[in-house]
């Protein structure tokens, strides 16, 4: 892989493990049956800075900045249908030919 | 004639190469596979460890003299160690062989646990029939075993083993059990579960240390929670792309580490497609490429290749990951996602909660089933959910996933048409019940944000 794509997996991998290990502290803190997650050493950084820093940014701009760094997917129709949207069929699609009329008497 | 490679004999290599064959007769179609069966369900062995399903023969779906009456040029056993994308040829016991259009479908390898001793005998990874044939003949004449990582096959291991009468220690570095996909309120009944069939739960706990005896075989596992004594361990990490060949002959790689292919299963090289566990599928609600997925994903996937090898413009959509499993006897299941990973990406959203029954509430055998929805705080779309409990897990969990998929809302969900029929569904449908509440809170101004 590319140095980049390295980067992008370590960026991708570093930050994920982060925001789950603070999200499964606070959800699992008054269930019964959870204890605390094991935590490594040597996660300050991520743990003390980008957490904090991420979660104050809206999710629209979370979304506009992962696709501008290139971590959403390319090449992929986005989801099919929005709510209250009508159902179409697939872009290039060919459409089905009108159904025959039925001779009418005359 | 024109000849198609398939790379791989799991779901997505028998998926593309049989309808390729089915939808193109005169193309020749040839399969490698290093292993010496095809067509089996892994997803069944720990099943068949536990005694639920009586012998490991029946998970066997067809064989390879059947592939080959099918007209397809099975090569078992045999590894395809290089591709060579300019001349068009794989290499395979040093020869070359030429193809015109390559499906690569090598699928995945499990995790090595990162600590001393992880290559000492004795640890048992779930994939090869045939390894977990002889791991079973082992297993008659041992005592315990230590099963490292609570994900969905570490768990389904650990209950299957408990249930045969062995001492099964189950160690996770999480909170609580399937920690990735389960929120933390489904785990006090999967814990209680578990621990009914006897498995001892150790989590939080790291692991730190395989130790060997004298002739190499793992005889205890140290974690941070103590030493456990063990006579095999099971390991069950993270499924990890099996992408040697594909990086080695240029593909291009997403960021999660798998071949990136677009929505007709195509990769960065013309002619070139790829499925299954080896590639990476965009999260239908972010676009946010993931891998991990089931078996019924695969063939999928492999079906979408081979249409469209043979000449078809089928898309793949993006994926809202309908799950479900049983840990130790409690059913859970869900899609897309539940707050805990909402919550770790960022997703903003509102609950939809609800406790509805599995038949009439007359009827004998009727269980609760709890639904969990998650929407969109503006909209009420529906963009994830958890349900447990009872029957009827696995078909609801399908239908949201396919309804949020098509942008169901919770005011779509709530006036839902349901069955009624006291054997197999109560006059309120439990979905309905979760995205009533929803609503009533919403009219109360009660519905809370969450991030």
């Amino acid at each position: 892989m590319s140095s980049l794509s390295d980067a992008k997996r370590n960026l991708r991998e570093r930050s994920e493990r982060a925001l789950r290990l603070a999200v499964l502290s606070e959800l699992g803190r008054d269930q019964p049956s959870t204890v605390e997650p094991y935590r490594p050493k040597g996660d300050r950084f991520w743990r003390m800075l980008f957490v904090p820093l991420y979660r104050r940014i809206p999710w629209s701009a979370k979304q506009r900045a992962m696709a501008a760094l290139g971590m959403t997917a390319k090449g992929w129709q986005p989801p099919a249908r929005k709510p209250g949207e009508p159902w179409r069929p697939p872009a290039g699609a060919t459409p089905p030919a009108p159904p025959a009329q039925p001779e009418r008497d005359s | 004639m024109e000849r198609v490679i398939v790379i791989g004999g799991g779901g997505a290599g028998t998926a593309a190469a049989t309808i390729t064959k089915r939808l193109n007769p005169a193309l020749k179609v040839t399969v490698f596979t290093e292993f010496s069966d095809i067509a089996y369900s892994p997803c069944g062995i720990p099943f068949v460890h536990g005694r639920e399903i009586p012998k490991f023969e029946d998970l066997f779906l067809s064989t390879v003299e059947r592939y080959r009456e099918d007209g397809l040029d099975m090569r078992m056993e045999t590894v395809v160690t290089d591709i060579d994308l300019d001349r068009r040829t794989i290499t395979t016991k040093n020869e070359p062989e030429g193809f015109d259009k390559l499906i690569l479908c090598t699928g995945f390898f499990w995790e090595q646990p990162d600590v001393p001793g992880a290559n000492l005998d004795g640890l048992h990874y779930v994939k090869d029939i045939r390894k977990s044939m002889e791991f079973d003949k082992q297993l008659d004449s041992m005592k315990r075993i230590v099963v490292v990582g609570a994900g969905p096959v570490g768990v389904e291991m650990a209950g299957g083993l408990a249930r045969r009468g062995l001492h099964v220690d189950l160690v996770d570095e999480g909170p609580w059990v399937l920690h990735e996909i389960l929120d933390p309120d489904v785990a006090k009944p999967v814990h209680d579960s578990l621990e009914a069939r006897g498995v001892t739960l150790h989590l939080g706990t790291k692991t730190e240390s395989f130790e060997g005896d004298a002739d190499g075989h793992v005889r205890a596992v140290t974690t941070s929670d103590g030493v456990f004594e063990c006579d095999a361990v099971v390991t069950g990490l993270h499924k990890v792309p099996n992408t040697k060949l594909a990086e080695a002959a240029g593909l291009k790689l997403g960021t999660t580490g798998a071949v990136s292919v677009d929505d007709h299963m195509r990769t960065s090289a013309p002619g070139v497609w790829a499925a299954g566990d080896v590639v990476e599928i965009p999260h239908g609600l972010n676009m946010i490429p993931i891998v991990g997925l089931t078996g019924a994903h695969a063939y999928a996937q492999g079906r979408v290749a081979a249409v469209n090898i043979t000449g078809g413009d089928l898309a793949y959509d993006p994926v809202w990951v309908p799950w479900g499993m049983v840990a130790g006897d409690y059913t859970i299941g869900g899609f897309s996602m539940g707050e805990n990973l909402a919550r770790s990406v960022g997703v903003p959203y509102v609950l939809a909660k609800g406790v509805g029954i599995t038949k009439a509430r007359y009827y004998p055998g009727a269980e609760k089933t709890f639904v969990k929805l998650l929407a969109e705080p503006d909209t009420l779309r529906l963009i994830g959910g958890v349900i447990h409990g009872g029957e009827g897990v696995k078909e609801r969990c399908d239908f949201l996933a396919f309804a949020a998929k098509r942008g169901a809302t919770l005011y779509d969900l709530a006036y839902m048409e349901n069955i009624y029929s006291p054997p197999i569904g109560a006059l309120f449908e439990p979905i309905q019940i979760a995205a009533q509440n929803a609503l009533a809170a919403q009219r109360e101004n009660k519905l809370a944000i969450a991030t």
